[in-house]
């Protein structure tokens, strides 16, 4: 009866500790395999498109716009933004490199000399400091055109978050996991409530995205954001998740706070391998 | 029999003078200030794990039910600033709970 109570004893605990030390690397292949499971006829970078890549009408409607896409505007913008000098005479090139297509797919990463999930907006404003330039705004405007272009330069480049075997970057990765399966806000709802559950469904008349796939394609330009008041279209990934916070109706938190960026750390981690499509055009 | 209508005539009296005797606004006032100070210290603590909801006082919100009660109450009326309070409470104290039961949240599958 002892062997029998310490053998189930240690099996439990072997399954506990399992299930602690389940890390990014497995989290990764079950995260795929479910939507694998899910969407079984849709190909890895399709899942890039969002909600386009689930409806076929969408799709079409989706396919027109992008003959014309709004966003190639701000992709404009962004290479002038790029390409303007500093009044000290020194460019965004001399912080992040000559080569615009290389920037992106670094983003975001570990920074373990600061302790710290750095992102591409977060180095866009470090940079601006530096040369005595003053920050942009960290959800739209400048910063989103900047973005956009090193998105569309960095096209057809894969996602490749690393996740140093740090316990500090781990337990940055944790943290973003839990926020991404938290419930939160009055409606009680998780980001996985949305975008690894229910994906393919509506809310309202907007059909849900996988969240596998998203980090993508942004910043986007949203229609909704092109709408009076609220800006030209285009926004940052933070500005997203604020906007889902504000929507299940929690107080959402600061662009670039830790809370987000840990989230970026893990959401993007879980898209590694898919293509750069940025900027993206969305409803 | 006569003193049991004089006892039950006494007792109608007290109960008809407390009935219309108006309740002073000081009192209301104690009544806001405490439920003010309850508030605040259980919005700090859903703040604290992360767990505030949007009405409370973010100030893009429509509602902001706490500064709403604050102005309410500035303005006299403590009715309004209490029912407000009271849903700040209790928002608060969701928000909290609800953070710390999905302190471990994690995949379905």
């Amino acid at each position: 009866m002892k062997k029998m109570l310490t053998l189930l004893l240690s099996a439990g605990l072997a399954a506990t500790a399992t299930q602690a030390i389940s890390g990014p690397k497995e989290d990764l292949e079950k995260f795929r395999t479910h939507f694998e499971q899910r969407f079984p006829g849709i190909q890895l970078d399709d899942f890039g498109n969002g909600p386009y890549a689930l409806d076929a009408n969408k799709r079409l409607q989706w396919e027109d716009m992008e003959e014309f896409p709004p966003y190639d505007v701000y992709v404009d913008k962004g290479r002038e933004i790029w390409e303007t000098p500093f009044k000290n005479g020194k460019s965004f090139a001399s912080c992040f490199g000559k080569d615009a297509s290389k920037v992106r797919p670094k983003y975001p990463h570990w920074d373990k000399a600061a302790g710290k999930v750095v992102t591409l907006e977060g180095d866009i404003n470090k940079c601006l400091k530096a040369n005595g330039e003053k920050p942009f705004g960290w959800k739209k405007g400048k910063i989103a055109h900047l973005g956009a272009y090193l998105g569309y330069e960095a096209r057809g480049k894969k996602l490749n978050v690393v996740i140093p075997n740090d316990p500090k970057a781990l337990q940055a990765y944790e943290e973003g996991k839990r926020f991404f399966y938290a419930k939160r806000g009055q409606l009680n709802v998780a980001c996985a409530d949305c975008h690894v559950y229910y994906p393919g469904q509506r809310v309202r008349g907007q059909l849900l995205s996988t969240a596998l796939g998203q980090p993508t394609h942004f910043p986007v330009f949203r229609a909704k954001w092109a709408k009076k008041g609220k800006g030209d279209g285009m926004g940052t990934l933070h500005r997203r998740y604020g906007g889902c916070n504000k929507q299940v109706r929690a107080r959402p938190f600061k662009a670039q706070s830790k809370e987000y960026r840990n989230l970026e750390f893990f959401h993007t981690y879980m898209s590694n391998g898919l293509e750069i499509n940025a900027p993206g055009y969305r409803e | 029999m006569k003193k049991l209508i004089a006892a039950f005539g006494l007792a109608l009296l007290i109960t008809g003078c407390n009935a219309t005797t108006p309740e002073k606004p000081a009192s209301k006032q104690a009544q806001y200030e405490a439920a003010l100070k309850n508030a605040q210290a259980a919005v700090d603590k859903a703040a604290s794990v992360g767990g505030e909801w949007r009405d409370i006082r973010w100030k893009k919100s429509k509602k902001k039910y706490l500064p709403s009660a604050i102005e309410a109450a500035k303005a006299g009326d403590y009715d309004k600033a209490l029912k407000l309070l009271e849903i700040v409470q209790f928002q608060a104290e969701a928000g909290y709970k609800q953070a710390m039961a999905q302190k471990n949240a994690g995949p379905r599958f």
